[in-house]
């Protein structure tokens, strides 16, 4: 056994390794513009994207904006918010996404990087917001957005709460950001927890589930790693009030999903058919 | 892209400048209005800021526009100076005695090479009506 944990803590020591820390000079506000263009199509006319509340979101200075994720590996909320947030407050505004580290380190999404995403960890939050920077984090991260489809109204963060801890000592607001729509673009059957564990990818990766989902083109599609091509389903977002941190972190956390829970039925109340919206 | 909407009102033209040329009008008269905000206090003049976003598709566009020609009761022509490359005009033009023509025009080009051509023709649709719309409600404000 002794010979299997050396193995893992190796893994793990290089997938470590090859994550970089966050080099905010990455962002390229000029990259962003010229893409913008495709993204809006994109949300336009694929996704029919609808994003509202972007004015409670504090016009200057450093916040922390809290999501709910959907969406397996090609979360469609994020790029969506991201295109809402550059257009609404110009690429100008340096503005950041936090992601999981094997998304920071996949060659193929080096690209991301010119957006302003970074690989999620609270040194690379916090030098993103000491910078003045908008941030935008998932707490729920792999564990949300693999949930089954049938939870897609859920909110559920997995009680991770280092968000709250980071927003306080960095004292910045947070501003929950809800979302609806992005766990219908495939039939998510389950997290798979269980096969996270038989093959030991929680120790090694960091992941706490392998989605197991129905997904275009591959039909049964376990992992999620090579991605999939989602459904048109219609992407909502809404962003709530900002929230002030105070001491108490539980109690801020607790406010923070029940905003997103809120935000979430209120927009799955105006759907009335899966996809289509 | 270049979208022109044009529209015959019963009004002269210093009665359209009343709307045209004052900023706290402008939210009821452009539809789909995200964000205006007034960067220079004051009344417009060359070198006026103004935030404005409109909603195009699934999310606000625009920016930070800045007043480049006032002319008054006669033309009103400003440029983008954030967001996606922008230029319009207002064009106050006499029909007649107690009547005046005026032209809304915008041109607009979005960065991004062939997407971005692609973009600005699939958005010209929107655009065209939100200019029709604009001048709608132009005419419910300055005609009797």
């Amino acid at each position: 056994m002794t010979g299997v944990a050396d193995i893992l803590e190796w893994a793990r020591q290089q997938v470590n390794a090859r994550v970089p820390k966050a080099d905010l000079d990455q962002r390229d506000p000029d990259y962003i513009r010229d893409r913008l263009p495709g993204v809006w199509m994109l949300a336009s006319l694929y996704f029919r994207a609808d994003v509202r509340g972007l004015d409670r979101i504090p016009a200057h200075g450093p916040v922390l904006l809290v999501g709910n994720h959907s969406g397996g590996n090609v979360p469609p909320d994020t790029f969506v918010f991201t295109l809402a947030f550059c257009s609404y407050f110009g690429v100008e505004r340096p503005f950041y996404q936090l992601a999981h580290n094997l998304v920071a380190i996949y060659p193929a999404l080096g690209w991301l990087r010119k957006f302003g995403t970074v690989a999620a960890s609270p040194d690379n939050a916090r030098l993103a917001l000491e910078s003045g920077a908008a941030v935008l984090v998932y707490p729920g991260g792999d564990y949300e957005v693999c949930r089954p489809s049938w939870q897609r109204h859920v909110v559920d963060l997995g009680g991770r709460n280092g968000f709250v801890r980071l927003a306080r000592e960095v004292a910045v607001p947070i501003v929950p950001v809800a979302s609806v729509g992005g766990q219908e673009t495939a039939l998510f059957l389950g997290r798979g927890e269980w096969l996270a564990r038989v093959l030991m990818l929680d120790k090694v990766l960091r992941l706490k589930s392998v989605p197991i989902s129905l997904a275009l083109p591959w039909g049964l599609n376990i992992t999620d790693w090579l991605g999939h091509i989602p459904l048109p389903a219609k992407i909502v977002i809404e962003v709530q009030e900002p929230i002030e941190v105070t001491d108490d972190d539980q109690a801020v956390y607790d406010e923070v999903v029940a905003s997103l829970q809120a935000g979430v039925d209120r927009l799955a109340a105006e759907r009335r058919f899966p996809v289509i919206g | 892209m270049r979208v022109e909407r044009r529209i015959t009102l019963n009004a002269d033209r210093d009665t359209v400048w009343k709307v045209l040329g004052d900023p706290t009008c402008y939210p009821s008269l452009l539809p789909h209005l995200q964000r205006w905000e007034t960067i220079n206090q004051g009344p417009p003049r060359v070198g006026s800021r103004y935030t404005v976003l409109w909603k195009i598709g699934s999310i606000p566009v625009g920016g930070i526009v800045e007043v480049v020609e006032l002319d008054k009761a006669r033309d009103l022509a400003w440029i983008n100076i954030t967001g996606v490359t922008q230029r319009g005009r207002f064009r106050l033009r006499d029909a007649g005695p107690g009547r005046t023509v005026v032209t809304f025009r915008l041109a607009y080009h979005s960065d991004g090479g062939l997407l971005g051509l692609i973009a600005d023709r699939v958005a010209a649709h929107q655009v065209g009506r939100s200019l029709s719309e604009s001048l709608k409600n132009l005419q419910r404000l300055v005609e009797p």
